[in-house]
């Protein structure tokens, strides 16, 4: 995002581009009224840009295709698992002021504490964050970021939004993304000092490069065992993301039996609250 | 994230013809949990077999260890009383062969990773919630909860939640979307069946 406003004319042809395929009436069109199902679908979804975000989705997926897929195949040829899982250490340890301060907006004072001590073992014994010493002494990683905070705070989700490059989002999610990276994150402090535009560039390239890198194996599961690929990913990433606002806590699992319904149809009654109990934000 | 459901459910389901004697694992969650756990390593994981016999291994410990009519009817959703007794059967045997076949894709990346058991709670009117992490050779745990059923033949399996993405409403969400595009259960079987094909071993 902080490639997007140091390149005014990047920034320009985004908000465009975007302009014009919202005009192009991108948005998925309503069912009518009378047919309820289809309106409750519709509404769950909480997806009104679906045809854009699935072409967005087929552009980060060429993306992959033509650079990412390729590079991540190098570096994981080149450089072995612990060496990359202590990329990946190095990255959490250089954003944990995005970490500590979302710790703090929710009131979570032990869990700050957890973030602040391990940044000093980290950064010192476990020589720059490349190793996580601080996790093996019962420290355990967790992340924080804006969009949990706001999810805390009561904020809803937002419609579903899909992104080249940083893939599913949502309203709340990239709002909170945007602040996180262009107000806390070192990086942004960093680039206000005059630094050249291609630092940056490398910077959020390196942490895709890391991310994807990561997510390889499991999106290839998903993708393989799903038919529309675009519906798994969706809900797969909000029940992912609402475990996270969680911090962890098992969901609430709805008090009638959906799996005991031998007339076959469990869902008659409530199905909307299954899945809201399973992706509902449960502040503490 | 996926290659850790199948490493669990792995983990879980396999083996039993072993330990005959003690039957408590068919009643008590945790034991269920901790019999198909060993017995999954030793019977499929780690065992000298070629991948076809895996597979097969795989299948009959998939019918063992879940409800797979409970499941079938909880991701087709509202559709499953509007759709007919054939493609009810049609349905239940494609999506046994997706899951078989796109688990099995993976048999050959098992690291070492093991199931640590840290409780039980209730979940309806007859089933469990059984909690549990999954460890691997790094130590780097990645959290697997498990819907249980008791059933007259035993207990069985409804749903993994895998870091808080549950398998049965992935599946629903998926499923719903293609019979919504798809004008119906046809069009799903349609898919199903390409799937199968792509996935099956060759």
């Amino acid at each position: 995002m902080t490639v997007f406003l140091k390149s005014p004319s990047l920034l320009k042809h985004a908000v465009a581009s975007t302009l014009a395929v919202f005009v192009l009436s991108a948005c998925a069109s309503k069912p009518p009224a009378t047919d309820m199902e289809a309106v409750r679908a519709y509404e769950q979804n909480n997806d009104p840009l679906e045809p854009w975000n699935r072409s967005m989705m087929q552009i980060d997926q060429g993306l992959d295709t033509i650079f990412f897929n390729p590079v991540i195949s190098v570096y994981q040829t080149v450089v072995p698992e612990p060496g990359r899982r202590g990329v990946t250490n190095a990255i959490r340890n250089f954003r944990t002021p995005i970490t500590l301060a979302n710790d703090i907006f929710q009131g979570e004072g032990s869990r700050a504490s957890t973030t602040f001590s391990r940044f000093l073992i980290n950064s010192t014994i476990g020589l720059f964050g490349l190793f996580d010493v601080a996790g093996r002494w019962g420290l355990p990683y967790h992340s924080e970021d804006l969009g949990q905070t706001l999810a805390v705070w009561g904020v809803g989700e937002g419609p579903y939004l899909y992104f080249p490059i940083l893939g599913p989002s949502g309203g709340r999610d990239i709002t909170g993304y945007a602040v996180d990276n262009l107000g806390i994150d070192a990086m942004a402090w960093v680039g206000r000092a005059d630094n050249p535009f291609w630092w940056q560039v490398a910077y959020f390239g390196g942490l895709a490069i890391d991310a994807k890198s990561n997510a390889k194996s499991t999106l290839e599961e998903l993708e393989a065992s799903s038919i529309d690929y675009y519906a798994a990913l969706r809900t797969a990433y909000r029940q992912n993301r609402a475990k996270e606002i969680r911090n962890g806590a098992p969901a609430p699992l709805p008090e009638f039996d959906d799996f005991d319904d031998e007339d076959g149809d469990p869902f008659s009654r409530l199905e909307t609250e299954t899945e809201s109990a399973q992706t509902a934000a449960l502040p503490k | 994230m996926m290659r850790a459901v199948l490493f669990s459910a792995l983990l879980i389901m396999s083996g039993t013809q072993t330990n005959a004697a003690d039957e408590a694992w068919k009643t008590d969650p945790t034991a269920f949990i901790h019999h198909f756990a060993q017995a999954g390593i030793d019977d499929i994981l780690t065992a000298d077999i070629d991948t076809v016999e895996k597979t097969a291994r795989f299948r009959t410990l998939f019918n063992q260890g879940f409800d797979i009519p409970a499941i079938s009817r909880f991701v087709i959703g509202r559709t499953w009383r509007r759709t007919s007794d054939s493609d009810k059967e049609a349905f239940i045997a494609l999506f046994e062969d997706v899951i078989v076949y796109t688990w099995s894709r993976r048999f050959n990346e098992y690291t070492g990773q093991t199931i640590k058991v840290l409780g039980t709670s209730p979940d309806g009117k007859t089933g469990t919630l059984v909690d549990s992490v999954i460890v691997d050779d790094a130590g780097q745990t990645i959290s697997a909860q498990w819907r249980l059923r008791q059933r007259e033949e035993g207990l069985r399996i409804v749903d993994i939640i895998i870091e808080g993405v549950s398998m049965s409403i992935t599946y629903r969400q998926d499923y719903a979307s293609v019979i919504r595009q798809q004008g119906g259960m046809t069009g799903l079987l349609d898919l199903l069946g390409k799937q199968v094909v792509e996935n099956a071993p060759s």
